[in-house]
């Protein structure tokens, strides 16, 4: 402390200095200092400098601001869930060992909603959708992968293999509907057989869409390819199911369960079926797929709930999931010739990629699919779904696009 | 959801007057509406006061979402990204359509820079009445020169309204940048080891609040480390971007999941950002290396834009909140403008159209009446098959509260009162010399009942409006023909 009379009793050293600042210098006159002992505090900040120069000072101020605060490590743990359910694994083909013709696929099987809970045992599977008629009402850039085997559907099926890698084929006996051709059963199953010489895939069986004559013609094709473990598709409310469910029993075939994006309506087919006599192990659910921007956000809703549902316990919904893909490439963003929208052949495989690509998002296990250009990157990011964490080398520089030249 | 806040928690803060000033019949109507996130606390004229101060921040507390809403751009125009509350859109509904941004190099022209940010800006592409456009542009710092990203800066907001993030790893050029740029950027990004130096750049310039800045990790751990020491600095406009991999893309779609699954079910607050993807990298990838669909187009850029699109879907599909992208292509953007719009549609609300009379082609008085529900994907479908197969009619669109044919049968909102009122308001009885109205198949148990209350002739259609077309070539000149001649003998 400084005593003082002008001042008063009491003058800080703020106060000394400011008064150095204002005038610069300050004699110190006749002046006694009574004191046993002279105590002096200096505050330690801002220093007490008198000032040279303004920079230096601004420029001390200004780091002793700009300080970071740091905060203690924190501790995070991965969100892994524990689900009581689980999906079932629904397989299709029958190895050689099991008596069948050799290549098995399998879909389904999860434990978990993502791959960092827990491996995910199969990647999706796309099945290649060809017709037992040439198919002219195609987009174009559909037909031109296939406008030289749309004659034979036997060499249609094995263009997919061969050239495509197709895991599955779904031939689809439109012919038979009474309005088109209205081939019977019989020949349908004769085609049946052709196709299981042809290619060793597993196949999905499908009708024309005709409720009358869709039994009859699955019933026929499951008795041709007895012990083929297909899928039949699709039994629904709108046909003679049980007759459907039959056959699947009786020649050992899958069926797809097909409803409208309703989880209630799923669950509800399901369970007819399952009173029909089916193995729940042999269903897999089709939601319906509604195009990109034709619904596909009420198919987003009904597969999301019916996979956590299934996940969460519910057996009468943890049946794999399949999505009819194609209805995509019937958008009109996709096959009409716009030129304001770009070309066509970019743009239909791109649709057919997104709407499957949601709905792999949702948890569906089985495309079924026409482009050959939307399948291979479907399958191939699929198969990234699969890879365990770290398994997969990544060099990609996640900067590197800031430099990119153009 | 992760917060268990109910109604009453909210009403138990509001005045409790029902002074009906907020546009709600009552205080706890207006609660509801807080906590369904279809009101905001400032719509409550007495919360703004003094007294209020408190409860109105407690308020604001229990019904922010545990995704914080972070937004950049300027007055004229921002983007908007997070805000979400839920993992599932089923469960309430996503908010905040991810903004796409496109990347503009400094090391074009300036003709060339103008072109591009005139481009993206220009953007739309209309789908279902509404225009779907880009949201930002991405200047990045290519050549690692601080005047020519300065000059870039200064070009593209000169030329544009639109929100803009600045793009280099080095805290000084972002620095200096900051320094030029007029509006509230994001700021692409602090990495674990310049962090320090960026939270020091924007503290000197004072622009904790004017900035997002972007924090980049592969490691989820180090992000919230690093959100915390941002938020410990003032700094709270923060996005997080984990790595984008092309190559392996389940890398990323975990990442992204690990992240909004701890924001919203573990309630992570460091971890409760949006997040930002990079779909660029994809580009860049499929066009310096073998990609699965190489095989199928000669031009490398063709498959660089198709798999950019495809990693930009798939990550909009697992919680990406903004997309960096470098394709302008109409028919690469579509699918991603059109899947946006989709998930970020609201599913509590009716996806409706206005009703009411909507002639297709040319109609004339002899002209077909086809009545249909507003509901918008019945409808768009509807004109849509109409549009492609050259259908001419008077579409009658009736009001179903936004319901499907079937939907809205089974539901009584497709019934002959309902008819009777839309026949009278349109005035179609003047536009046509028939009493014809052509029904849905699905609308067949309706029949009945729109024939007694509104005297017009019903015909049940088709099951599906792709067949229109061809069941009025086969069959409309007889109906119309049957019908004269029998009203002709009345």
């Amino acid at each position: 402390m400084i005593y003082n009379d002008k001042l008063g009793d009491v003058m800080d050293l703020n106060a000394l200095i400011k008064i150095i600042e204002k005038v610069g210098r300050i004699e110190i006159e006749n002046i006694t200092i009574t004191a046993d002992e002279l105590i002096i505090n200096i505050p330690s900040a801002p220093p007490v400098v008198i000032p040279q120069t303004p920079s230096i000072k601004e420029k001390l101020a200004d780091e002793g601001i700009i300080e970071i605060k740091d905060v203690p490590e924190l501790d995070w743990e991965p969100p892994i869930e524990k689900y009581p359910g689980y999906i079932r694994e629904v397989q299709f083909g029958r190895s050689k060992e099991e008596g069948g013709r050799g290549k098995v696929v399998k879909i389904g099987g999860q434990r978990a909603l993502y791959r960092f809970e827990e491996p995910q045992p199969n990647p999706p599977v796309v099945t290649f959708d060809i017709f037992d008629m040439p198919m002219p009402g195609l987009p174009k850039p559909v037909r031109e992968f296939f406008q030289d085997v749309m004659e034979d559907p036997c060499e249609w099926a094995k263009k997919c293999v061969k050239e495509f890698g197709a895991d599955m084929i779904t031939i689809h006996h439109v012919s038979t509907d009474p309005k088109i051709k209205d081939t019977s059963p019989k020949e349908a199953a004769k085609l049946m057989e052709d196709l299981l010489q042809a290619v060793d895939v597993p196949f999905v069986i499908g009708g024309s869409g005709n409720p009358q004559k869709d039994p009859l013609v699955l019933e026929a094709c499951a008795e041709a390819a007895e012990g083929d473990r297909c899928l039949l598709a699709s039994a629904n409310l709108e046909l003679d199911y049980k007759k459907i469910v039959d056959a699947a029993m009786k020649y050992d075939h899958n069926v797809l369960a097909w409803s409208i994006m309703d989880p209630n309506m799923a669950r509800d087919l399901n369970r007819k079926l399952i009173e029909a006599g089916l193995d729940p192990n042999k269903i897999v659910m089709d939601p319906t797929t509604c195009a990109l921007g034709y619904g596909i956000e009420f198919s987003i809703n009904a597969m999301v709930r019916l996979r956590l549902n299934g996940l969460k316990g519910d057996e009468l919904v943890n049946m794999p999931m399949s999505s009819g893909t194609t209805n995509a490439i019937g958008a009109r963003e996709a096959w009409m010739n716009n030129p304001e929208w770009g070309p066509r052949e970019y743009r239909l495989p791109l649709w057919e990629i997104t709407t499957g690509i949601t709905m792999m998002m949702c948890g569906v296990d089985l495309f079924m699919m026409l482009n050959p250009i939307s399948v291979k990157t479907l399958k191939e990011i699929g198969r990234t779904l699969t890879t365990k964490p770290g398994e997969v080398k990544l060099n990609t520089n996640n900067y590197e696009w800031i430099v990119a030249k153009a | 959801m992760a917060k268990k806040v109910s109604a009453m928690d909210i009403y138990k803060l509001l005045p409790k007057t029902n002074c009906k000033k907020c546009g709600q019949p009552s205080c706890m109507a207006f609660a509801t509406k807080l906590l369904e996130k279809e009101a905001t606390v400032d719509q409550c004229p007495i919360l703004n006061t003094p007294k209020f101060e408190e409860n109105k921040k407690k308020i604001i507390e229990l019904v922010s979402p545990p995704v914080k809403e972070v937004w950049f751009g300027n007055d004229e125009r921002k983007a908007v990204m997070g805000g979400d509350e839920v993992m599932h859109r089923y469960e309430l509904a996503f908010f905040n359509p991810t903004p796409i941004g496109i990347d503009i190099s400094d090391e074009l022209s300036e003709e060339e820079i103008k072109n591009r940010a005139k481009e993206i800006e220009n953007f739309v592409f209309e789908r279902t009445g509404e225009q779907l456009k880009l949201d930002f542009i991405v200047i990045r710092n290519a050549s690692g020169d601080v005047e020519k990203f300065k000059k870039a800066i200064e070009i593209v907001e000169k030329e544009t309204k639109m929100p803009i993030c600045i793009a280099s790893l080095n805290p000084e050029i972002i620095k200096e940048a900051l320094k030029v740029v007029k509006s509230k950027p994001m700021v692409y990004a602090a990495t674990k080891d310049t962090l320090n130096d960026f939270i020091k750049a924007i503290k000197e310039l004072k622009k904790e609040n004017d900035v997002v800045l972007v924090l980049s990790s592969n490691n989820v751990k180090d992000l919230k480390n690093m959100a915390a020491k941002c938020l410990a600095n003032g700094i709270e406009d923060l996005v997080l971007e984990p790595h984008t991999y092309p190559e392996n893309i389940a890398e990323t779609l975990d990442l992204n999941t690990m992240i909004r699954r701890s924001a919203i079910e573990r309630e992570d607050k460091y971890l409760g950002f949006p997040i930002l993807n990079l779909p660029i990298n994809a580009y860049y990838y499929a066009l310096n290396n073998e990609c699965p669909i190489s095989v199928f187009f000669e031009d490398k850029e063709v498959v660089a834009k198709m798999f950019e699109a495809t990693i930009a879907n798939t990550l909009m599909n697992r919680y990406a909140d903004a997309l960096i992208m470098h394709g302008t292509d109409i028919w690469e953007l579509m699918p991603i403008l059109t899947l946006r719009q989709c998930i970020y549609t609201d599913p509590r609300k009716p996806q409706a159209v206005e009703p009411g009379l909507y002639p297709i082609g040319n109609p004339d008085e002899n002209s077909p009446v086809i009545l249909t529900t507003n509901f918008s994907l019945t409808f768009y479908t509807v004109t849509g098959d109409f549009e492609k197969d050259n259908v001419t009619c008077w579409l009658l669109v009736m009001d179903t509260g936004g319901r499907a044919v079937d939907v809205s049968v089974a539901g009584g909102q497709y019934n002959g009162e309902n008819a009777k009122k839309l026949i009278e308001e349109t005035g179609i009885a003047e536009k046509v010399n028939h009493r014809i109205i052509i029904l849905p198949a699905l609308a067949a148990p309706a029949r009945g009942d729109i024939e007694d209350k509104t005297g017009w002739t019903c015909v049940v259609g088709t099951r599906d409006s792709s067949q229109v077309g061809d069941f009025l070539r086969k069959n409309w000149d007889r109906i119309l023909k049957e019908w004269r001649e029998k009203n002709k003998a009345n």
